[in-house]
């Protein structure tokens, strides 16, 4: 990176962590310290609710899943919306009128202490591992194309992230994401607009999508119904709405964010603007990924994108194959640039014959690039069968770095920061919430003054703080495991959302009905993970679906125990 | 002080109108509408550059 980027990154993290200090201060009691004293208006919940959805593996991974896959990701946002306005109808009033702090403090007043205690445990587990992960995959990605220290890079995200969430909690989190959201857009603009510039003269901004069409990279919606295929409408629309509403409604980093709504209005209408917001955002991402896919049809790309692995390769036993690879994957390319082409210039004269013979030409030369990067990954693999044979998360940052102007370089880092910073202070501070609500205050039933409450909510901030940036640490030693997390979320979600439904909507159902129902909605999940094939999004439908259709028999069959 | 700093619970919250549209029905509308209109969109998008 030049020097000018460097002071584009580390003035704007600087300005980042000073703002949220200094818009933070003044919290001195529980309200003000965990919920902004709610008074927040709906812009700046909308913008806190994006940030802390959009981690920085968003903005490196969706790109680059646009480049190799298409746009068809854009299908597991759909149901976003509906989970939106289901939320704003029930969720919001029920938690304004019960003026919590946690999600999970509803549940006891609902149900019992027991099934509060287990929501709010499931949700440390999984949100405590996830913070490690929210900071370490950024830093991994920068630290592998940029030659940085992968453990200075995650403390330096993890301390910037610490600083302000501890000093100013809710409302330096919510602040900073206000200021983030803007990094980020005008990162993510800059890089979209720089990419069409760079475009051959020759190939339009209509000629763009017609390769990237033709090539498979437009195909934003898949009508086809399929339970093994990750991402369709019906995945999207029905798994993605439980996915949402899981996440939204019961997840305590997005919870926190709405419940700073100085009213019912301005929390509903910060989660109703993300609703209509979310998908053409992600819609948008996606295609800087398939113009990025455009740009490389002209330019030569790397036959993988991640350096290290391929530096690996080349110094490895099986370097000579991988050399043929390259030079087979060379000459694919330059066919496929030659057809696309004349593609082109023949649509553009109107002879149609030679336009057709033109496109055949370029979907053989672009199968046989598809083959050699599966077969570079299948030396990847022989060589070392620890490494990573995916490269999505790199596509767009070597784009970026390698093309984009200085300046340009240093805002899209800062973006990446931005966003990490953003989704893991909201995640610091739902875990503090959680913690000294429902865990220390609820077991020790002591709560102090406001000014010990307030610092026990910081002592507990700064203990997740540096629990996420030590995983971050170790997560590189922990391949599998950080996969195994990320399945582990998907796990619980569907179950504890049908713990809420059935809270919201089943008025006559009681806690223990709730609470064995989730068991054995969980084992029913689990089931569904280890013996069938179906995608994780459904998961979320068949836990959820599973405690709604069993507490009620349960909850009878107890009745009729006297139980 | 020691307390519980929350006003009392059981309060109904104060639940005004949508900034704009006047009624929370016509709000879940718009959104859902736009939404709708997406879908609509992105087909339109991936057949005309099949």
């Amino acid at each position: 990176m030049s020097i000018i980027d460097w002071i584009v990154l580390t003035t704007t993290l600087v300005a980042i962590v000073v703002y949220g200090v200094w818009k933070g201060r003044g919290s001195h009691d529980m309200q003000g310290y965990l919920l902004a004293g709610r008074e927040m208006r709906w812009t700046t919940i909308t913008l806190s609710i994006m940030a802390t959805q959009a981690s920085a593996i968003t903005f490196l991974s969706t790109p680059g899943q646009a480049y190799a896959d298409g746009m068809r990701f854009v299908q597991f946002y759909l149901g976003l919306p509906l989970a939106m306005v289901i939320l704003s109808a029930t969720a919001v009033p029920i938690y304004h009128r019960l003026k919590v702090f946690t999600a999970y403090e509803y549940l006891e007043s609902r149900f019992d202490l027991k099934t509060r205690a287990l929501a709010a445990f499931l949700f440390l587990i999984q949100r405590g591992l996830a913070c490690g992960f929210t900071i370490f995959a950024p830093s991994l990605v920068l630290s592998v194309l940029f030659g940085w220290n992968i453990y200075i890079t995650n403390l330096v995200i993890g301390i910037l992230v610490i600083i302000y969430t501890t000093s100013g909690g809710t409302r330096a989190v919510s602040w900073t994401q206000f200021q983030q959201m803007l990094v980020i857009t005008g990162g993510m603009v800059g890089a979209f607009l720089v990419i069409l510039y760079l475009l051959p003269d020759t190939v339009s901004f209509t000629d763009a999508f017609t390769v990237a069409g033709r090539l498979g990279r437009l195909n934003a919606i898949d009508f086809s119904f399929d339970l093994s295929n990750r991402y369709n409408i019906w995945s999207g629309l029905i798994g993605g709405f439980f996915l949402a509403l899981s996440y939204f409604g019961t997840d305590q980093s997005q919870v926190q964010r709405y419940l700073t709504g100085k009213s019912v209005t301005h929390s509903r209408m910060g989660l109703l603007a993300n609703g209509m917001v979310k998908v053409p955002m992600q819609f948008f991402i996606l295609l800087i990924g398939a113009m990025v896919f455009v740009f490389y049809l002209f330019v030569a790309p790397p036959l993988f994108f991640n350096p290290v692995v391929m530096e690996k390769v080349q110094q490895g036993p099986l370097a000579p194959e991988y050399s043929a690879l390259q030079e087979e994957y060379q000459s694919a390319f330059m066919e496929r640039r030659v057809a696309i082409e004349m593609m082109l210039m023949h649509e553009e004269t109107g002879n149609t014959a030679l336009a057709q013979r033109a496109e055949e030409r370029m979907h053989r030369a672009n199968d046989r690039i598809t083959r050699y990067r599966q077969a570079a990954t299948d030396i990847i693999r022989d060589t070392d069968p620890g490494a990573d044979t995916n490269d999505v998360n790199y596509i767009f940052l070597t784009f970026v770095i390698h093309f984009l102007p200085v300046g340009l370089v240093g805002l899209v880092i800062a973006a990446i920061f931005s966003a990490s910073m953003s989704s893991t202070s909201s995640e610091l501070n739902a875990l503090a919430s959680t913690t000294v609500v429902d865990i220390i205050h609820r077991l020790t039933g002591r709560r102090g003054t406001d000014r010990q409450q307030v610092r026990l909510s910081r002592v507990v901030t700064v203990f997740w703080g540096g629990l996420a940036i030590l995983f971050a640490q170790y997560a590189n030693r922990m391949g599998t495991l950080v996969e195994a997390i990320n399945i582990l979320g998907s796990l619980f979600y569907g179950t504890i959302l049908g713990i809420f439904l059935v809270a919201f909507y089943l008025k006559r159902v009681r806690g223990a009905a709730a609470f064995y129902a989730a068991i054995v909605a969980e084992v029913a999940v689990l089931a569904c993970f280890l013996f069938t094939d179906i995608s994780f999004l459904w998961y979320n439908v068949v836990g959820c679906a599973v405690v709604i259709g069993l507490s009620l028999p349960v909850n009878a069959l107890l009745q009729r125990a006297g139980r | 002080m020691k307390s519980d700093p929350r006003p009392p619970v059981g309060e109904e919250p104060a639940e005004g109108p949508p900034p704009f549209l006047k009624t929370w029905p016509r709000l879940y509308a718009l959104v859902l509408g736009e939404l709708a209109l997406c879908i609509v969109l992105f087909y339109i998008f991936t057949r005309a550059f099949a």
